[in-house]
């Protein structure tokens, strides 16, 4: 589903050339439920609007649902974008103006989906994260918790291949946090792909498989037994 | 207030403060501009005529079928009408000051001129005319009656046996003598006429700006005709002081009841046509008045609007700054300093601007060159404007609380 | 997508309602002020003639000499801007052009048969019978004079519907006679409504003017010594004293305008008059060389500079106003979309193109010009009223509203709108859609 092979991201200053990612290697199956976790400034933001096709990368391949994606114009990967990947911000990044219904719409709408197509996947994603009955609710009208779910929903309503999941109970208290995550499981069990950036090692142990990145490069965690202890220490 | 660090926020809204910057630069060359054209056009309307304006009354008269004893029936007319209650004298002319319409001619002083001395407008009347007008003789003297002749309309072409000018014109024709005494050239009937008495002010009937009478709005000459022709005549009627309105009630009436069989167009008070003539020109200032205001206003709603927008995009660093100990005054001071400094760039550019438009419409039009004044007037205008736009959006900023410094964004 | 576009775009700027306002007013008024002053100078820049505006010739002759300085108005090339009789006698019998014609403005007094009623001036223009052709005057009621009306000096006239309605109350009055400083004309026309806004015909009197009640044969109204009443100059000989002294003078008093349909006519009487001018000077009338000088209508609206240096002025100053106010708002649309950059950020993770968000961004400023110029048109209605009042009654005929007016206020300002608004949408479009990820 997301291969990722030597894959670098250099930023470029006037001066130094800095490397987020290098030699980055990742390889997300269909179906799994991925944790990427590493200390800040390790590079897992990088990693994640590479993987979501925000940004380009420097140097390597990246292959997502089977399509090289190097080299893909903007047009093309807002395409892509839009078709194969779901997001969910850990600040929502709900459009405040725009109600329930409306912010779940915004994808649809670059889909091209006609009007009824457009009404019965809201209807669907909402039904899916519990939200039916606040179609009409602007954001700032619920709570952090609903938020997500209706960021949640956003993603889901095209039915992408692929969920790249930021930090998602950052901004949440832990019963909130404890439900989106719910929600997260429950998708991944009738068959999501997801892959979820996060620096808590609690969130990690809830999925199916960690990946962590220091300086840039994926390590192996069998090599570093004392942070998953240390992990474990704290649940 | 230090410069450096607003300069570098600055580079960082580099399009915004450009924009203010043209703008402000744009209304500073108008304003300038328009402000000098405004006073040009009031002092224009202000000039005098050297008419006693507020007691003359004009109207025209035409006779039906251009009898054959129009010079008798134009002299019972005027008799007529100097025996009215409350008129001081009257006469009868082919043009009268304000009216837009007369004649013009060269003045020659020797018969072998290739080029004319001055160019003059030429006023018929008798020795009724300074009396009627209330001109100020300064030198010389009136017509006597016997100079005075008929002239049977304007192709009925004779030589004056005298004439009068005014001061302008005497000036200009005779540098470094009286000219009284002297004589000019008369090219039709190639004599020469003597100059028997010089007025002191006595304007052209052409008067609109750009007109090709502006180079000898002062010059007028009186040739001792009685003009009587089959076009309609002016009859100018001095009233005693405060009988304008009477006489312009009683004239046409009596001048009935003497016959019908003429047509008397408008009657109408000096003052009248010179609101008339000038109501253009008063317009015109009007007009850019108007647009200079919504230019005024226009701009500083802009500059609320942008500075409104900047405040907002820098309240957590402005609650910083705060939370770091700026004073409240720091914080106008800085937006204060920020629109001093866009607002004298685009004082900068706007003089320039306001030069080379001012040059341009030189070229372009009968314009004259803008005076040093209006550009400095124009740039202090703009940055008090500036100054006071940036005021409210500067308080609001001022008013944000050093606490927020303290919360998440 | 538009609709949508639209939607957001409404949505949008309901949302900040001040910073909205305060676009539209910015428009508004510089539209405002900028079609208030546009229309004016369209009214005076108008082609009062279209279907023939490139087929009729006004004709100007150098009969004062190159060593005359005393040209009204300091023309450059020298030339008057009327003719004078002998040449406009020369010109009427030569017949070279298509259709041709010579006239001036005069004036009579007008005795009502009601002899209760007063004599009142009116104005007429003296002509030939292809003046109405020639013009496409609109007649109500009979037409033109003969040609042998012309050669017969004969005492008829046409005059207009105002006149006909003020002396006869209207109706048909073909055949009824008017008293002209007591001599009696038959009436063979009458005119419709002609008011041809400038009357290039005869630019010296009355530019923007009602025009003549009654037309008379030039015949007829030089044999009974009707002197002009419009502008007369004169120089070099000014002839006897007298009215056959005037006929035979150099001074000019006269408008000829020729008909000539083809590029062959135009160039074929070119060179008439360069003869007949040639001809002038053997005979030792003129003492230089052919100077002549034939404009079509469009060019001698030009030449002769109909459009005021005031109504320029206003325009440089009002669009230089509209300048100012499209800076303002873009300013304000600028602040406004970077307001924005947040939600332009998620839009584009969840998949917008750059060309999507460019597209909604200016559909947003041309909701704002399309706002912007309906107040426009609505300050403009009020702008012309205002001229109205301030200004004379001659200014004031060129204060209406025509459609197309309406039509160029629309689009002037949505067109200048989006353009404002391209800078912007540009920035916007440049909005990174990992904005999101990297501000947090």
């Amino acid at each position: 589903m997301l291969k990722m092979t030597h894959l670098s991201k250099a930023y470029r200053t006037e001066v130094v050339e800095t490397y987020a990612l290098r030699d980055f290697s990742i390889h997300v199956r269909e179906g799994e439920f991925v944790a990427v976790t590493g200390p800040s400034g390790s590079g897992k933001t990088t990693f994640l609007t590479i993987a979501g096709l925000l940004e380009e990368f420097s140097g390597g391949e990246y292959q997502l649902d089977g399509a090289n994606v190097r080299g893909l114009n903007d047009n093309q990967r807002s395409r892509l974008r839009n078709e194969k990947i779901g997001f969910i911000f850990q600040a929502f990044n709900l459009i405040a103006d725009l109600n329930v219904q409306d912010n779940i719409d915004v994808p649809l709408r670059y889909r091209g989906f006609n009007a009824a197509e457009r009404r019965r996947r809201i209807q669907e994603a909402l039904g899916r994260v519990g939200l039916s009955a606040r179609s009409r609710h602007y954001p700032a009208e619920l709570s952090g918790g609903q938020q997500q779910r209706v960021a949640i929903a956003r993603a889901l309503a095209g039915s992408p291949r692929l969920l790249l999941a930021d930090e998602p109970t950052g901004n949440l208290d832990t019963q909130m946090a404890r439900g989106v995550l719910d929600l997260l499981e429950e998708l991944h069990r009738d068959g999501a792909t997801i892959v979820m950036v996060t620096h808590d090692p609690e969130l990690a142990v809830r999925a199916q498989r960690e990946v962590h990145i220091v300086d840039g490069q994926v390590v192996d965690l069998a090599a570093q037994p004392r942070l998953v202890a240390t992990a474990n220490a704290n649940t | 207030m230090q410069f450096r660090p607003i300069i570098s926020a600055m580079r960082r809204n580099k399009v915004g403060a450009i924009l203010i910057a043209v703008q402000m630069a744009i209304t500073l060359a108008i304003l300038c501009n328009a402000l000098f054209i405004i006073q040009q056009r009031l002092a224009m309307s202000k000039r005098p005529t050297g008419v006693d304006e507020a007691n003359v009354v004009v109207l025209d008269n035409q006779w039906v079928g251009n009898p054959t004893d129009q010079g008798a029936r134009q002299q019972a007319d005027l008799a007529a009408l100097r025996s009215l209650l409350g008129v001081q004298d009257a006469f009868a002319t082919n043009s009268v000051p304000l009216t837009d319409g007369g004649s013009s001619t060269g003045i020659n002083l020797h018969p072998d001129q290739k080029t004319p001395t001055a160019s003059s407008a030429l006023y018929f009347g008798d020795e009724h005319t300074i009396a009627a007008w209330g001109l100020k003789l300064i030198a010389g003297r009136n017509f006597n009656s016997d100079e005075v002749v008929d002239k049977i309309g304007y192709t009925d072409i004779k030589s004056p046996a005298a004439v009068i000018i005014t001061k302008e014109l005497a000036d200009k024709l005779f540098p470094n003598a009286s000219a009284v005494g002297q004589s000019i050239y008369d090219d039709s009937l190639k004599g020469q006429v003597p100059i028997v008495g010089v007025v002191d002010r006595l304007q052209v009937p052409w008067v609109s700006a750009g007109g090709f009478a502006n180079s000898f709005i002062e010059n007028s000459i009186i040739l001792p005709f009685r003009f009587v022709s089959p076009y309609p005549i002016l009859y100018v009627v001095h009233a005693q002081p405060g009988q304008a309105a009477a006489v312009i009630q009683a004239a046409p009436k009596k001048l009935f009841d003497i016959s019908r069989a003429r047509v008397i167009g408008k009657v109408r008070a000096m003052t009248t046509l010179r609101t008339e003539i000038y109501k253009d020109d008063k317009g015109l200032a009007v007009i850019l008045a108007v647009v200079c205001a919504a230019l005024l206003a226009v701009t500083s709603f802009g500059i609320v609007g942008l500075t409104s927008y900047w405040v907002a995009q820098r309240r957590r660093q402005i609650g910083i700054r705060r939370a770091l100990g700026a004073t409240r005054n720091a914080i106008i001071q800085y937006f204060q300093t920020e629109n001093l400094l866009i607002a004298g760039a685009g004082a900068a550019i706007g003089v320039a601007l306001a030069v080379s438009l001012n040059l341009w419409m030189v070229n372009s039009f009968a314009m004259q060159r803008l005076n040093t004044g209006y550009t400095l007037i124009g740039a202090v205008v703009v940055m008090l404007l500036g100054q006071a736009a940036v005021l409210w959006p500067a308080l609001k900023a001022a008013s944000i609380s050093p606490a927020l410094a303290t919360r998440a964004a | 997508m538009f609709s949508y576009y639209f939607g957001l775009a409404v949505r949008s700027l309901k949302r900040n309602i001040v910073l909205t306002v305060l676009m539209i007013a910015a428009v508004g008024v510089g539209i405002g002020a900028s079609m208030t002053t546009l229309t004016v100078f369209r009214a005076m820049d108008n082609d009062p003639i279209p279907q023939k505006s490139r087929q009729l010739f006004a004709v100007q002759i150098d009969n004062w000499g190159p060593e005359n300085k005393s040209i009204a108005g300091g023309d450059k090339e020298r030339l008057q801007e009327q003719i004078s009789y002998i040449d406009a006698v020369g010109l009427m019998n030569a017949k070279s052009a298509h259709r041709q014609i010579a006239m001036y403005k005069t004036g009579a007094a007008l005795t009502p048969v009601n002899a209760q009623l007063l004599p009142f001036q009116v104005q007429i223009r003296a002509t030939y019978t292809d003046f109405f052709p020639m013009f496409q005057t609109p007649f109500l009621a009979g037409g033109p004079w003969s040609a042998d009306d012309d050669k017969n000096h004969a005492d008829v006239v046409v005059i207009t519907q105002k006149l006909n309605d003020k002396v006869f109350g209207g109706g048909n009055s073909v055949g009824k006679s008017i008293n002209l400083d007591n001599h009696d004309f038959r009436v063979v026309g009458v005119l419709r409504f002609w008011q041809p806004t400038p009357q290039f015909y005869d630019l010296n009197n009355d530019q923007f003017g009602e025009g003549a009640e009654i037309y008379m044969p030039f015949t007829r109204a030089i044999g009974g010594q009707m002197g002009s009443w419009g502008n007369n100059n004169c120089s070099g000989n000014v002839g006897e004293p007298g009215w056959e002294g005037r006929l035979h003078s150099e001074c000019v008093w006269i408008q000829f305008w020729a008909e000539l349909p083809t590029e062959a006519e135009v160039a074929a009487y070119r060179a008439f008059l360069n003869n007949y001018a040639s001809d002038q000077q053997r005979s030792g009338r003129f003492h230089w060389p052919a100077h002549t000088k034939i404009r079509d209508v469009r060019e001698w609206l030009a030449y002769r500079h109909v459009v005021s240096d005031e109504v320029r002025i206003l325009v440089l100053v009002s669009f230089s106003f509209l300048l100012v106010c499209l800076l303002n708002a873009m300013g304000l649309m600028l602040a406004k979309i970077m307001g924005r950059a947040g939600d332009i950020g998620v839009r584009r993770a969840l998949g917008a193109s750059r060309s999507a968000i460019f597209g909604q961004c200016l559909i947003e400023a041309g909701v704002v010009g399309l706002a912007g110029g309906l107040l426009g048109l609505a300050l403009t209605a009020l702008g012309l009223m205002g001229l109205r009042s301030l200004l004379s009654e001659e200014a004031s005929r060129l204060t209406h509203f025509s459609p197309a007016d309406i039509t160029i206020a629309i689009v002037l300002a949505v067109l200048a709108t989006t353009l404002a608004g391209l800078y912007p949408t540009w920035r916007a479009a440049q909005v990174q859609p990992a904005w999101q990820l990297k501000a947090q």
